[in-house]
C-alpha cells in the first residue's frame, strides 16, 4: 500500500540536495531559476513521506492576477516527482492543497514526461512528403507508454492541457529536439550527423574557427551579436541584464551550471551560445551568430564543442530545446528543425502544459486576460 | 411465385469489365447478402473478371467463396482471438489475408500463426477499427514472421476523403511498416486517379462493392409475381389486421415480403431529404397507417394495404387503374443489400 505524502515549503538547500541525488532535472526546476524570474514570486516545495524523507521537489512561480491577491501557481517543466507511479493523485492532491493555501486560483505545470519520439530519418522523410504537415501526423518511432499514461491520468483527474500553436505555447515548447549522447563516443556522435553537419564542422576547423569558454564580462559580446541575430530572425531580444542575472543565479548555484561559449575567426566573434547543465541533461539554451562570415560555420563549430563538453561532463542527453511541429517546407520554422535534425538526434514530444483550475471564476478571468494579451 | 432479379447479362458484364479496366488492382467486395446476387454467384463472377484477390466481410463468409474462386481472399473485418474460426483453426489457409488493427492481436497472431498473411489497418475518421498512426512503429516491431501484404484504410463515405487518404498513406510511408501496397475503400474514381498521380510509388488496391456490382442499375430489373387480385369496397376489412379499406379498388397480393427484405427498415445511408424520401419509398414502412410500397403498377408506386407479410405483400390499387392479371410480373424497387431474391436470372 502506498503511504500518503504531504507537501510543504522547503529551503533552497533542501531543494538542491534532493536534485543532486537524482540523475537530472530541468533547470527550470532549480531554485536558481526562481532567482532569474524575479518578476514572479517563487517557492521551493517538497513532498514528504511519513518518516520525514523528501520524495519529490518542485519550483513554483507565482504569477499574480491583476488587482487581486490571487495567483497562478506555475511549475515549469516540473514538478520533480515520480511520474511513473501508478497513482498520480497521491502526488498532485497534496500539492494542489498546499498551493491553494498560498492563494493560488489555479495550477499550471509541465510534466517532464516524454510521450513520443521521432528519429532523424523519419523526420527527414516526413519533411520531404507534402501530405504531412505537422509532426503529430507522422507515426512516432517510439511511444512512451508511461508518458502516455500520465497524459490519460491528468485528463481523468480534471487537468486541462493548454492549447499550443504550432507547438509553441505561451510556456515551454511541447516538441523538443534531443541528441542522445550517453552511450556513444565522439566518433559515433559525429558519424550520426548528416553530411552537411560533418562538412561544416570540418570546414570551421579548417578555416581556423576557435571555440572557447567566456567569462561573465563577455556576456556583453554575446549580447551584441544576439541582438543582431534577433533583428535578422525577427524576434524580440531580451536585455543584457537578463542574461547577467541568469548567469549570476545559475553559476552561484553551481559554477558549471551555465557556460558561455564564443567562436572566433581571426579575432572576430562569429557565434556565441550558452549551455546549461543539470546532472546528465545539458541544454543549448541561447544562440547567436553574425551575418558576416557565415561561411566559416561558427555555429556548427560551437555546437560541436558544446556537445563534446556536455559528454565530457557526464551528460546523457544534449538538448537542443524547442522545435515547432510544422513540417511545411514553406514555413520558416522548418529550417530550425532541419538544422537540429542534422545532428542525427530525435524529436521528442512532452506531455505538454496542464492547468487545474482551483477557483473556476478567477481561472476563467485569467484565461480571458491571457487571451486578450496575446491577441 | 417469386421475387426475381433479372440481369441484362451483356450490359452487366460490360459494366463489370469497364470497372475492372478503370481500376487496376481492383479487389471486388463480396460480403453480406452478396448485394442481392448471393456471394457464390459473385465469387464466380470475380473469377471471370480475373482479379487476384476478393474481399469478404467476415470469416463466416469465407467458405461461400473459397471453392468458387482461385485467388486470395481478404477478410475485411478484423482478426480477433475470440472468433470461432480463429479458435478452431479454420480461419487459416495460405490463400487467406487477415486484417489486423490492434497491437495485441498482431502479437497474438504472430505467436500462434507465424507466416500468416496480414494487412494492417489504420484508424481513419470512421473510428471503427484500426491502429492509431503512432502505433504503426510498434506494429512493425510485433510483426515477427507474419507476412505483411499491405496497409488498409476504410474511409467514411461522406465528405472529401482524398486528403485523409493521402495523409494516411504518407504516414504509413514515413513509418517503419515496410509495404508499398494500400488497400482502400470508398474513394471516388477521380479521387483514386489523383491519388495514383500523387503517389506513383504506391500500389493502390481499391476495394469496390456497390459501385461494381450495382453500378449500372439499368442492367438490373426486379420483378414480383402477381399472386391474386380481389375487388374491394371502401370500408371493407382485409388482411391480418382487418384494416378498413380507404376507397374502392383492387387488392393485389404479390410475391415479396419481409423474408425477402421488403418493407424492412434499416437506417438509410441517404443524406438529403430527397434521397431520404426516395429510400423510404424503397424500404421503409411506418408502424401505423399506410405506407408507399416499392411495387410499381401502371408506372406508379402503390400503397401497401397493410404491413407486408413474411412472403407476400398486399397492395391497394384504386379503381381508376386496370389491375394486372394473376401471373403477371410487376416492377419492384429494392435496396439490394437487404434483399433476398427467390431467383436470379441472367439473360
Amino acid at each position: 500500500m502506498t503511504a500518503s505524502l504531504t507537501v510543504s515549503t522547503i529551503s533552497a538547500d533542501q531543494h538542491r540536495a534532493f536534485i543532486a541525488g537524482r540523475s537530472s532535472a530541468s533547470f527550470l526546476q532549480m531554485p536558481s531559476w526562481g532567482a532569474v524570474k524575479t518578476e514572479w514570486r517563487s517557492e521551493s516545495v517538497g513532498w514528504f513521506t511519513d518518516n520525514g524523507a523528501i520524495a519529490g521537489v518542485g519550483l513554483v512561480l507565482y504569477r499574480q492576477l491583476p488587482r487581486v491577491r490571487r495567483y497562478l501557481a506555475y511549475l515549469p517543466e516540473g514538478p520533480v516527482i515520480d511520474w511513473d507511479g501508478d497513482d498520480l493523485s497521491r502526488w498532485l492532491d497534496p500539492m494542489v492543497e498546499h498551493l491553494r493555501g498560498k492563494g493560488a486560483f489555479g495550477v499550471r505545470m509541465g510534466p517532464p514526461v516524454v510521450t513520443r519520439r521521432w528519429g532523424a530519418a523519419t523526420i527527414k522523410k516526413a519533411i520531404a512528403d507534402d501530405a504531412l504537415r505537422t509532426l503529430d501526423e507522422v507515426p512516432a518511432d517510439a511511444n512512451d507508454t508511461a508518458g502516455l499514461a500520465v497524459v490519460d491520468a491528468l485528463a481523468s483527474l480534471g487537468w486541462r492541457e493548454q492549447a499550443t500553436e504550432g507547438g509553441f505555447s505561451a510556456g515551454q515548447p511541447k516538441y523538443n529536439f534531443h541528441l542522445p549522447v550517453g552511450d556513444r563516443d565522439e566518433d559515433a556522435v559525429l558519424r550520426g550527423m548528416n553530411q552537411l553537419w560533418r562538412r561544416n564542422i570540418k570546414k570551421a576547423t579548417k578555416s581556423g574557427v576557435e571555440v572557447r569558454l567566456g567569462g561573465r564580462d563577455e556576456l556583453a559580446d554575446f549580447h551584441r551579436i544576439y541582438a543582431e541575430t534577433a533583428e535578422r530572425d525577427h524576434f524580440t531580444p531580451r536585455p543584457l541584464a537578463y542574461f547577467e542575472k541568469m548567469y549570476d543565479a545559475l553559476t552561484d548555484e553551481d559554477p558549471q551550471r551555465m557556460r558561455l561559449y564564443l567562436a572566433e575567426h581571426e579575432g572576430d566573434l562569429v557565434a556565441s551560445t550558452t549551455l546549461v547543465q543539470v546532472g546528465a541533461h545539458a541544454w543549448y539554451s541561447y544562440g547567436a551568430s553574425t551575418t558576416e562570415k557565415r561561411e566559416v560555420r561558427g555555429s556548427n563549430a560551437i555546437q560541436w564543442q558544446m556537445i563534446r563538453d556536455a559528454m565530457a561532463s557526464g551528460a546523457s542527453v544534449y538538448d537542443l530545446r524547442g522545435i515547432t511541429d510544422t513540417l511545411d517546407p514553406s514555413d520558416p520554422h522548418v529550417g530550425l528543425i532541419q538544422f537540429k535534425v542534422g545532428t542525427g538526434g530525435e524529436a521528442v514530444a512532452y506531455a505538454g502544459e496542464w492547468d487545474l483550475p482551483i477557483s473556476k471564476v478567477l481561472y476563467t478571468a485569467f484565461d480571458q486576460y491571457m487571451k486578450r494579451r496575446r491577441s | 411465385m417469386s421475387l426475381t432479379l433479372r440481369i441484362d447479362g451483356e450490359r452487366w458484364r460490360g459494366h463489370l469489365r469497364s470497372v475492372a479496366d478503370a481500376h487496376p488492382g481492383l479487389v471486388p467486395v463480396v460480403k453480406g447478402n452478396g448485394y442481392g446476387f448471393g456471394r457464390p454467384a459473385l465469387a464466380r463472377r470475380t473469377q471471370w473478371i480475373g482479379t487476384d484477390t476478393i474481399a469478404v466481410g467476415t470469416y463466416t463468409e469465407v467458405p461461400s467463396v473459397f471453392s468458387r474462386y482461385d485467388g486470395d481472399v481478404l477478410v475485411m473485418s478484423p482478426w480477433r482471438p475470440f472468433l470461432p474460426e480463429v479458435r478452431d483453426g479454420s480461419a487459416y489457409d495460405p490463400r487467406i489475408i487477415h486484417t489486423v488493427g490492434r497491437l495485441e492481436d498482431i502479437a497474438e497472431l504472430a505467436r500462434s500463426q507465424p507466416g500468416a498473411r496480414v494487412v494492417i489497418e489504420g484508424l481513419t475518421s470512421m473510428e471503427r477499427h484500426g491502429l492509431d498512426r503512432h502505433s504503426l512503429s510498434e506494429a512493425a516491431k510485433l510483426l515477427g514472421r507474419l507476412q505483411l501484404e499491405g496497409f488498409s484504410l476504410h474511409l467514411p463515405m461522406a465528405g472529401d476523403n482524398l486528403d485523409e487518404a493521402e495523409g494516411w498513406i504518407a504516414a504509413q510511408q514515413a513509418s517503419q511498416l515496410d509495404t508499398n501496397t494500400v488497400y482502400l475503400s470508398h474513394l471516388t474514381d477521380s479521387e483514386l486517379t489523383t491519388l495514383r498521380e500523387r503517389r506513383p510509388d504506391v500500389t493502390i488496391r481499391p476495394r469496390i462493392g456497390t459501385d461494381l456490382w450495382l453500378g449500372d442499375r439499368r442492367a438490373l430489373r426486379v420483378r414480383a409475381s402477381v399472386l391474386d387480385v380481389h375487388e374491394v369496397r371502401r370500408g371493407e376489412r382485409v388482411g391480418y389486421r382487418q384494416r378498413a379499406m380507404p376507397r374502392d379498388g383492387h387488392l393485389l397480393v404479390v410475391s415479396g415480403g419481409t423474408a425477402h427484405g421488403v418493407g424492412l427498415e434499416a437506417p438509410t445511408s441517404a443524406t438529403s431529404v430527397r434521397q431520404r424520401a426516395t429510400s423510404f419509398a424503397k424500404g421503409g414502412l411506418e408502424a401505423a397507417g399506410l405506407a408507399l410500397s416499392p411495387f410499381t403498377v401502371a408506372g406508379k408506386q402503390r400503397w401497401f394495404a397493410e404491413p407486408p407479410h413474411m412472403q407476400e405483400s398486399m397492395l391497394l390499387l384504386p379503381s381508376s387503374v386496370t389491375p394486372p392479371h394473376v401471373g403477371d410480373d410487376i416492377a419492384v424497387d429494392v435496396r439490394f443489400t437487404i434483399t433476398t431474391f427467390d431467383r436470379v436470372e441472367i439473360d
